[in-house]
């Protein structure tokens, strides 16, 4: 068990810059998930952590070894690879006691290990399969138990769940949470699906375009964004922005308004600033007691209801003139979420109201989070 | 089409069958012509007027698989023959006894003399040849296969500069004939060299395995290269990362991983390197006096055989096929991998 502490990690190769100076500090036995979209750096951070590749710039301590130039084998780390990567040619025993085996230990505190891997990961009776006669869950176990066999100082898992069906991958997820608590270590995880970010760790490291945007425990994160991208990016469906500008009481945009102080919020007249409400933070006029604080209420047209069952999503036009977007997110349209009783349906004007205290502003310019409640 | 119709009956027998048929079904759509009872096609052929040879092809129109069976046959036959028998007749001229060898027939043998197979060991140290040329090719299989994966694995799964120009480079020196090289070499391999007086004799490579397998396996070394390099691209990164997260350093992952998971391509690089090494004889006749002692290889050996006045054909087709034998073994032993490697380079993970 040790911290892993990254500094000024830069990445970049002839023509791109794939991680740009990365400052983290990851608490010994902590489950830190890094996530962001495909290509954000995220795999290349994972990569320099162990060794597979070496920074251009920065330093990377495990413990209190500085690690920064040491080849992967000597890191006393362990990684569980996407694509599973056990050796096809060997059997279960052989592909969980390769490290050990490397390492010379002796014969009986290999047995003895391995059995204990097995036992943690429910793997006894296959020792001597081969990694093509299982399974692709059986295998996803079969490559935890040779990561945790050698009690490493931290895990790195890169999208060890991506190529499993959805129901293995819930279960998975369950499996590696009390997982992480049975060995009580240090894992840094890498996914592009925020849904394994939220649910197993402590803190999630948003990265997009290889820079670092925010570190905070997930409920922080989707709580109180540090700016656009990460509201953007955690939560599904994704956030509401409503581009406008401040006006001397308050926003106001083409379809909306609503009144505030300026000065108590730190913006000024005339900033160009983006507004950010949560689908569930919109409430119809009728309900509008169900939030703290309610703003005035605005007109809609009902354009599109989803029933999922327990909730209801409703994609609305503040306008019939409109041109709706594909994607139903574009300008001029909200995304709501209602609950299922809502009785509302497509084509009827209604009224909305946001609540006020989930209601969040961005300047435009630079992305960053102003607040995250106009009260 | 009324005038194709009536042409029908008056075809000439020679005429493409296919067009015949064509023609044929025309008839049998236009249904103009009443007189004749059955339409079907099928039922038309016993009427016409053919050839044996019209009526096989007609056969394998309408059967087409038949066609692909019988082409199949005769190919496989044709080469079986052509591959196989000189090894009977060979077989042939060996039993054949010495004084008979103007009696072997094309298929019979000119007498019973079981004795040549002996005899070839008695007369010469020809085991000795053999050995000679297993050994150097062991050894010339061993060393291109260590050199050859670890310039497989830089080509096949480094990305630097230059990369390309240096494979073209390797594979270049594949294109010039041997021979090209052979005064230089045979200058630098008779000089005494000071430097070498303490490990060979007299300080020269002549006369020395070392003077045949060097040159062979720099020779043979671009095409594995190019076989390796190929398979070593295929083994997923993934793998190489575990190894290497595992314990292992790039070499180890090298020797653990990806060679055991290449099996199919080292087996096809190796076998293809010991035949062509075990076979040579421009090399490494020039590079020894020819003595058995002197590690000549074992076709200087068959060709010793060839007296002053008599040519002991029975001995040399004796030596012949003992000197296959090893190989034989070796391509038996090594042929599912090898069918698999040259096949496909398709790496299951």
């Amino acid at each position: 068990m040790a911290s892993v502490t990254l500094e000024g990690i830069t990445k970049r190769y002839e023509d791109v810059t794939a991680v740009d100076d990365m400052n983290l500090e990851i608490r010994d036995g902590e489950f830190v998930t890094f996530v962001g979209p495909s290509g954000c750096g995220k795999s290349t951070t994972m990569e320099t952590i162990a060794g597979l590749t070496l920074p251009t710039e920065g330093t990377i301590d495990i413990g209190d070894r500085d690690v920064t130039d040491l080849p992967p084998k000597d890191r006393g780390i362990s990684m569980v690879f996407q694509n599973i990567a056990l050796f096809p040619h060997m059997d279960v025993y052989d592909n969980i006691s390769f490290g050990l085996r490397l390492r010379k230990y002796d014969q009986e505190e290999v047995d003895r290990r391995v059995e204990e891997a097995a036992d943690i990961v429910q793997l006894e009776g296959m020792m001597d399969r081969m990694p093509k006669e299982m399974s692709g869950g059986q295998r996803q176990r079969v490559a935890i138990a040779r990561a945790i066999v050698r009690k490493p100082d931290a895990f790195l898992m890169d999208e060890p769940l991506a190529n499993l069906d959805a129901e293995l991958k819930v279960h998975m997820r369950t499996q590696l949470q009390r997982l992480h608590r049975e060995l009580d270590t240090t894992i840094i995880y890498v996914t592009h699906d925020q849904a394994q970010a939220m649910t197993m760790s402590d803190r999630i490291a948003v990265i997009n375009s290889g820079v670092l945007q925010q570190v905070a425990p997930p409920l922080e994160c989707y709580n109180e964004p540090a700016n656009l991208f990460v509201a953007g990016f955690i939560g599904s469906p994704a956030m509401n922005f409503l581009e406008g500008e401040v006006v001397d009481d308050g926003f106001e945009s083409t379809y909306t308004n609503f009144d505030f102080d300026p000065a108590t919020q730190g913006v000024q007249t005339g900033q160009e600033i983006t507004a950010g409400v949560r689908p569930e933070d919109v409430y119809l006029e009728r309900d509008a007691e169900k939030a703290t604080a309610p703003t005035k209420a605005f007109d809609a047209v009902v354009d599109v209801i989803e029933p999922m069952g327990s909730e209801m999503f409703v994609y609305l036009l503040f306008d019939r003139d409109v041109e709706a977007s594909a994607e139903g997110r574009g300008e001029g349209q909200l995304l709501i979420n209602l609950t299922p009783d809502a009785e509302i349906e497509e084509g009827d004007n209604i009224q909305v109201v946001m609540d006020r205290n989930k209601t969040h502003l961005f300047d435009r310019a630079s992305g960053e989070a102003i607040t995250h409640s106009l009260e | 089409m009324s005038d194709r119709v009536s042409d029908t009956p008056d075809a000439p027998n020679g005429s493409d069958p296919a067009a015949t048929g064509v023609a044929a079904d025309g008839g049998v759509a236009d249904g103009s012509t009443a007189d004749e009872p059955p339409l079907d096609p099928t039922a038309d052929e016993p009427e016409l007027d053919r050839g044996i040879i019209e009526a096989w092809a007609a056969r394998m129109i309408s059967n087409p698989d038949r066609a692909y069976r019988a082409t199949f046959y005769v190919a496989t036959i044709f080469f079986l023959v052509t591959t196989l028998f000189p090894f009977y007749w060979l077989f042939m001229v060996a039993i054949t006894p010495r004084g008979n060898l103007s009696d072997v027939g094309v298929l019979t043998p000119g007498g019973f003399n079981p004795g040549a197979f002996i005899e070839i060991f008695t007369t010469l140290p020809f085991h000795r040849y053999v050995f000679n040329s297993f050994l150097i090719a062991t050894i010339a299989t061993v060393a291109v296969l260590l050199v050859g994966s670890l310039a497989g694995y830089v080509f096949g799964r480094l990305r630097f500069k230059g990369r390309n120009a240096m494979l073209l480079l390797v594979l270049v020196t594949s294109f010039f004939p041997p021979a090209a090289f052979f005064i230089p070499l045979n200058r630098l391999f008779n000089r005494n060299v000071d430097a070498l007086r303490p490990l060979i004799a007299d300080g020269s490579l002549y006369n020395t395995p070392y003077a045949i397998f060097i040159p062979l396996s720099a020779i043979f070394l671009p095409l594995s290269i190019f076989i390796l390099m190929t398979f070593y691209s295929q083994i997923p990164d993934g793998l190489e990362d575990a190894a290497r997260v595992e314990g292992t350093t790039r070499l180890g992952a090298l020797f653990r991983v990806i060679v055991p998971l290449s099996a199919p391509g080292v087996a096809t690089a190796g076998v293809l390197t010991f035949i062509s090494v075990y076979n040579e004889y421009f090399f490494s006749s020039l590079m020894t006096d020819g003595r058995a002692g002197s590690w000549a290889p074992m076709l200087e050996g068959i060709l010793r055989f060839q007296g002053e006045f008599e040519v002991l054909f029975n001995l040399m087709a004796a030596a012949s096929i003992v000197a296959v034998l090893p190989v034989a073994i070796l391509v038996v032993v090594a042929q599912e991998k090898i069918v698999s490697g040259l096949t496909s380079g398709a790496v299951k993970e």
